[in-house]
């Protein structure tokens, strides 16, 4: 009974102890990154001067130079991390014992597994928690830093490049933050158990997705001492050809947070096809684990597009390659179709498993079934099939293709048919409920606010003569932090308090949270509230300074922005304090029906001691007549591939069962 | 479903939440339509051109037309928590909520009416593109000479703004346009990509290096404007703008005329 | 209490983190100005006797004489305006600048910016000789000021700064080839910020020619605040 599936399993009796796989850790990986980082700039020096008179220009230079030494730092980190140990060990026939299955899934190691390559899901959620929490917190930093500049019209507290730098690193901050922020932590932590699965499909890749995350952010924020990244975070070319070495580092850290999405999404999605536990038919899976497979499946084909487009940008800025310089044939747009091809999908990425987390607790919070599933999972699938034909509305302006403005126009305002399918699902299932105002309630409420703002508004983007006169002002700014913000930061937030008894074994104060609660949300809403009058101002994004007729939207903006701080540092500080000393957790204290409540506190290594099998959906809530007790977990043969789910004898009984449950749930 | 329809709605307007929810939302579109006719307008300020006109109508038609769907949403939400909320925590042996698993009737008003909403923005915003790309072509401001448009070439630099007038041989680095004369931008970017934006114009194109873009609008109100840039570009984006003068004809000519002999 | 406490502590940490980013960000005050900017005695124009200001720039084809100290500071090969790149002036005074130009040049991308602009009597003077534009096949730098956006006097003034031949010798005692001395005069408003640039691509290397240098505060860029 391992925790990876058979494949990958090693019978061969292996010495138990030892080996330098055993040794490596964060600190060994920082080493050698460190190492193989000067070894990368030592060669890529040397390689160059040596043939001085094929460098033409000293920016190639110096580009090469950067890339060469950050892959070497990449390399570097997760060599010494252990993350090649186990194709190493395979290459030289020497393959992974069971016992070293078991010291990777960090059995019986305290604090210490989550500093090393530790391929348990729920280490590994809890090390995705903690990064996306550190990366909201810079990125907050940043964001205090930009609205303070901005507090007058002219403050000159920030230069111009500072600026320019800041903006470009919150907006990459923040985007990378927001799209591993639900499908890493709870993706990875409570989806396996949800599903009722012992780990991911493919543990080791899991810690491998994590690990090149920790290796992007020293790249990441390399910017800032190269020149900082003064193009945004959509790094348009040619302004990044021209910018300074810290659009090197942009592009380095695209092409490794692009390889960690893919690795990512294979695995959640794999996970969650194969995997499933006995009797959990498609009709009885969580909406949440539809909303994040929904999102690391959109991301498959998106992220690849944004790595083409960096690696492009690369061989522009280090080869002297013009891809995108037009007088040399090149063609900015191609940056900009490749990039919205990444961009808007995106969007779905961060939205959708927040939307489906707060679809999830709202059935819980109302106690009631969720209403109407097959509309939920009906209004995923259209966004997700939806999102890919929109990208070109972020290009109205641009003079591409003009003649198709029409039609993405037409895809794009299509999009707001399923999305009101979310919100019919949602507001369906609170109603007559009985509604238990948790944290993570109020967040399904926020969102219910913030995301009806942002959506309209984004209505408004969509029709084409309109976006020519909004496009590129803080209008749009203030959309998308709407939605981004105000219904996937909300999202994030409701279901980390909602998990957060599961995933630490603690409460999280309740108090804390409600006062953290009021001060983001009053904050998020005065601050984009005034951007949004600011943006029909007429004043243009990523400005220093700006004309005096913006200075009251600007200053209530700074105001809020504060208040958002301040909540955010409230919550902080619940989130520690509670996970270090709150109240313990009982098993179930939500009273929810999925399988993650059935598991204790602390969750043992592999989750289940006997596999569930599953008979009904988790939304049995309210049970009219004769109330069915929760099934027990069925013992079931330890040596059962807990793949059976699809492929067990009971098959047939599980297909008559499921059909006459969907048939009560289209009535009533 | 078409037999027991009328029963059924009795019944549904008999009950007491559904006749609450009605009004909340009635109140609630209300204010909403009432925020939407007032607010886009007076922040959007003045309209210098047909353009900012029709720009200004759609914001506010789109905000009407959303208000009953925001509407909607709040009321159920606002009134299902002041109705039915829980007081205090969840016990195990509490009541659960009514086991409602969906209700084809709601779910397919809903579809059909976002649908129609959406056909009905769709069709709006369509129109108003067509007018948009040639709005010298719009019947309604179509003087003789509206056909005849002014050509601008807009040339846009790390960080500044300039106008060619080829038809003058007038280059200059404010915009001067005469009042109810239809006016071509051709823009241009001698580096990075640049967005010509003429705020109470409300038109906006970017300006590609190795590209012609095309923008027109047709100005009908003297005064003095902003064009600013509204594609980051570099260092001093922030300063990257200048002012556009719109004239009457007479005082046009006699502009072009001074700098002609300037330039020369 | 111990929550409220944990709390406050917490804000004010992160107050603390902000605010020391903050400290390390912000933009320095601008560096003294020596002899660049002088006021000498009031000057008759037709607005009346306003203040005359004199200052005096320098344009170099490296960083070595400018505000990044003698050995050029962290990229030496750039061109750069010196002494210093931010400017300090009286409101409504008449502003007389000379710019000692050193460096080659070749042709201006927009020929707009090879003639004076919004100087008083639109002219500038190229070695003593007083012209409204020079040669757009030769330029070396422009000096181009324009308004930040906001409701302050606006201002708009180029002057191009012509090219030293390529193959001027360097003069005696001197670094550089004995530069053409460019002189024109505008007036400030009221108090306000403005900001300006060269507006020939004279970003060796980097894409349209506008980076490095360009796009770097302290080189070819400025500010010019008006108190």
């Amino acid at each position: 009974m391992s925790t990876v599936d058979t494949a990958e399993t090693q019978r061969a009796a292996q010495p138990p102890a030892g080996g330098l796989m055993r040794r490596l850790n964060m600190g060994t990986g920082i080493l050698a990154g460190i190492v193989f980082a000067f070894i990368g700039h030592w060669v890529a020096t040397s390689m160059i001067s040596a043939n001085p008179d094929e460098a033409p220009s000293g920016v190639q230079v110096a580009s090469q130079v950067h890339i060469i030494t950050m892959a070497g730092w990449a390399i570097g980190f997760m060599a010494g991390l252990g993350a090649f140990a186990g194709p190493l060990r395979w290459v030289l026939g020497n393959d992974i014992t069971h016992a070293d299955e078991m010291f990777l899934a960090g059995k019986d190691q305290g604090v210490g597994r989550y500093f090393r390559f530790t391929t348990d899901h729920k280490v590994v959620g809890i090390q995705y928690l903690v990064l996306t929490m550190t990366m909201l917190g810079v990125g907050g930093t940043m964001a205090m830093l930009i609205r303070t500049n901005l507090i007058t019209s002219n403050s000159g507290f920030l230069g111009p490049q500072t600026y320019n730098s800041l903006v470009g690193l919150h907006g990459l901050t923040m985007i990378l933050a927001t799209i591993i922020m639900v499908t890493g932590p709870f993706g990875n932590f409570i989806v396996p158990i949800m599903i009722g699965a012992r780990d991911m499909a493919f543990p080791r890749l899991n810690a491998l997705s994590l690990w090149l995350l920790v290796a992007m952010l020293p790249v990441l924020y390399s910017a800032a001492f190269m020149g900082g990244i003064p193009t945004g975070w959509t790094g348009y070319t040619p302004l990044a050809d021209q910018g300074p070495g810290g659009v090197d580092a942009y592009l380095m850290a695209i092409i490794l947070f692009a390889i960690s999405t893919a690795v990512s999404g294979m695995n959640i999605t794999t996970t969650v096809l194969s995997m499933r536990a006995r009797g959990m038919t498609w009709n009885r899976i969580p909406i949440f684990v539809y909303g994040v497979v929904a999102s690391v499946a959109l991301a498959i084909p998106a992220f690849p597009m944004f790595m083409t487009a960096e690696v492009l940008l690369g061989v522009d800025r280090g080869l002297g390659g013009t891809f995108y310089v037009a007088s040399g044939g090149g063609q900015p747009w191609l940056y900009q179709n490749l990039f919205w091809l990444m961009g808007h999908p995106e969007v779905y990425v961060i939205v959708l498993p927040a939307i489906a987390a707060l679809m999830e607790l709202t059935a819980v919070f109302a106690r009631k079934p969720l209403f109407s599933f097959n509309a939920a999972v009906l209004s995923i699938a259209g966004i997700v099939g939806l999102s890919v034909m929109v990208w070109a509305h972020h290009m109205f302006t641009s003079g591409w293709a003009t003649a198709l403005n029409g039609s993405f126009m037409l895809t794009t305002e299509l999009i707001s048919i399923p999305t009101g399918g979310l919100f019919l699902v949602i507001v369906g299932t609170i109603w007559r409920g009985r509604i238990w105002t948790t944290l993570p309630m109020m967040s399904t409420y926020a969102m219910l606010w913030n995301f009806i703002i942002g959506g309209v508004t984004g209505i408004y983007l969509s029709d084409v003569p309109l976006d020519y006169a909004l496009h590129g002002s803080m209008f749009v700014t203030a959309h998308f932090h709407y939605t981004l913000m105000g219904a996937g930061l909300t999202g994030a937030i409701g279901a980390l308090a909602y998990w957060f008894p599961k995933m630490t074994g603690r409460m999280l104060d309740k108090t804390l949270g409600f006062v953290s609660f009021w001060l983001v949300q009053i904050g998020f809403n005065v601050t984009f509230l005034g951007m949004f009058m600011v943006g029909m101002e007429g004043q243009p994004r990523r400005v220093v300074h700006y004309d005096s007729v913006f200075a009251t939207g600007n200053f209530i903006s700074t105001m809020g922005a504060y208040v958002i701080g301040v909540g955010m540092l409230v919550l902080l500080y619940a989130v520690v304090s509670s996970w270090r000393q709150g109240e313990l957790a009982p098993m179930n204290p939500w009273g929810a029906k999925t399988l993650e409540w059935t598991v204790p506190n602390p969750i043992p290594l592999e989750n289940f001691p006997v596999m569930p099998v599953v008979t009904e959906d988790a939304y049995g809530y309210g049970k009219p007549v004769v109330a069915q007790p929760e099934p027990e977990p069925v013992p079931v043969g330890a040596n059962v591939d807990s793949g059976t789910g699809l492929h067990g004898d009971a098959v047939g009984e599980e297909v008559t069962r499921s059909s006459s449950s969907s048939a009560d749930r289209g009535t009533t | 479903m078409t037999t027991s329809g009328p029963p059924e709605r009795t019944r549904l307007w008999s009950r007491r939440e559904t006749r609450e929810v009605f009004i909340l939302w009635a109140v609630l579109t209300v204010l909403l339509v009432i925020f939407s006719m007032t607010v886009p307008d007076a922040l959007m300020g003045v309209q210098a051109s047909n353009t900012m006109t029709a720009v200004e109508r759609t914001f506010t038609i789109l905000s009407v037309a959303a208000s009953p769907v925001a509407a909607l949403v709040w009321a159920i939400a606002l009134y299902s928590l002041v109705r039915w909320r829980r007081n205090g925590d969840w016990t195990p042996a509490d009541e659960d909520g009514a086991p409602i698993r969906g209700n084809r009737g709601a779910v397919a008003l809903w579809i059909g009416g976002s649908s129609a909403l959406c056909l009905f923005i769709l069709i709006l915003g369509l129109a108003a593109l067509q007018v948009a790309s040639s709005p010298s072509e719009n019947p309604r401001i179509a003087p003789a000479q509206a056909r005849n448009p002014l050509v601008v070439d807009v040339t846009g630099e790390q960080w500044v703004w300039t106008f060619t007038y080829p038809q003058a041989d007038v280059q200059t680095d404010q915009l001067y346009l005469p009042v109810n004369r239809a006016v071509v931008f051709k823009v241009t970017s001698d580096d990075v990509i640049h967005s010509f934006w003429v705020v109470q114009m409300g038109i906006k194109v970017d300006a590609n290096p190795g590209e012609t873009t095309t923008t027109q609008t047709y100005p009908n109100r003297i005064g003095v404007y902003d064009v600013r840039c509204a594609e980051l570009c570099g260092l001093l984006h922030a300063d990257m703008e200048t002012t556009a003068h719109v004239v009457k004809q007479p005082q046009f000519t006699a502009w072009l005329k001074a700098n002609q002999t300037r330039s020369k | 209490m111990r929550r409220v406490a944990g709390c406050i502590g917490t804000v004010l940490a992160g107050a603390l983190v902000v605010f020391g980013a903050g400290w390390l960000l912000h933009q320095r005050p601008a560096p003294a100005q020596g002899a660049a900017v002088v006021v000498r005695g009031t000057v008759s124009t037709p607005q009346g006797n306003l203040p005359h200001v004199l200052v005096h720039l320098a344009t170099y084809p490296d960083s070595m004489a400018g505000e990044h100290g003698a050995d050029g500071g962290a990229e030496p090969d750039w061109v750069s305006y010196g002494p210093t790149t931010d400017l300090s002036v009286p409101a409504h005074s008449l502003v007389t600048v000379t710019i000692d130009q050193y460096d080659g040049g070749e042709e201006i991308t927009n020929h707009y910016f090879a003639r004076v602009h919004g100087t008083v009597g639109g002219t500038e003077t190229v070695n003593g000789k007083t012209v409204t534009g020079v040669n757009p096949k030769a330029i070396g730098h422009t000096f181009t000021l324009h308004a930040a956006p906001t409701d302050q006097s606006p201002i708009f003034v180029s002057a191009p700064l012509p090219a030293v031949p390529d193959d001027a010798p360097l003069a005696p005692g001197s670094d550089y080839p004995k530069p053409n001395v460019v002189t024109f005069s505008f007036m400030t408003g009221s108090a306000g910020k403005y900001v300006w640039n060269c507006e020939f691509p004279c970003g060796d290397g980097y894409y349209a020619k506008f980076g490095g240098p360009m796009s770097t505060r302290g080189y070819m860029s400025g500010t010019l605040t008006v108190t």
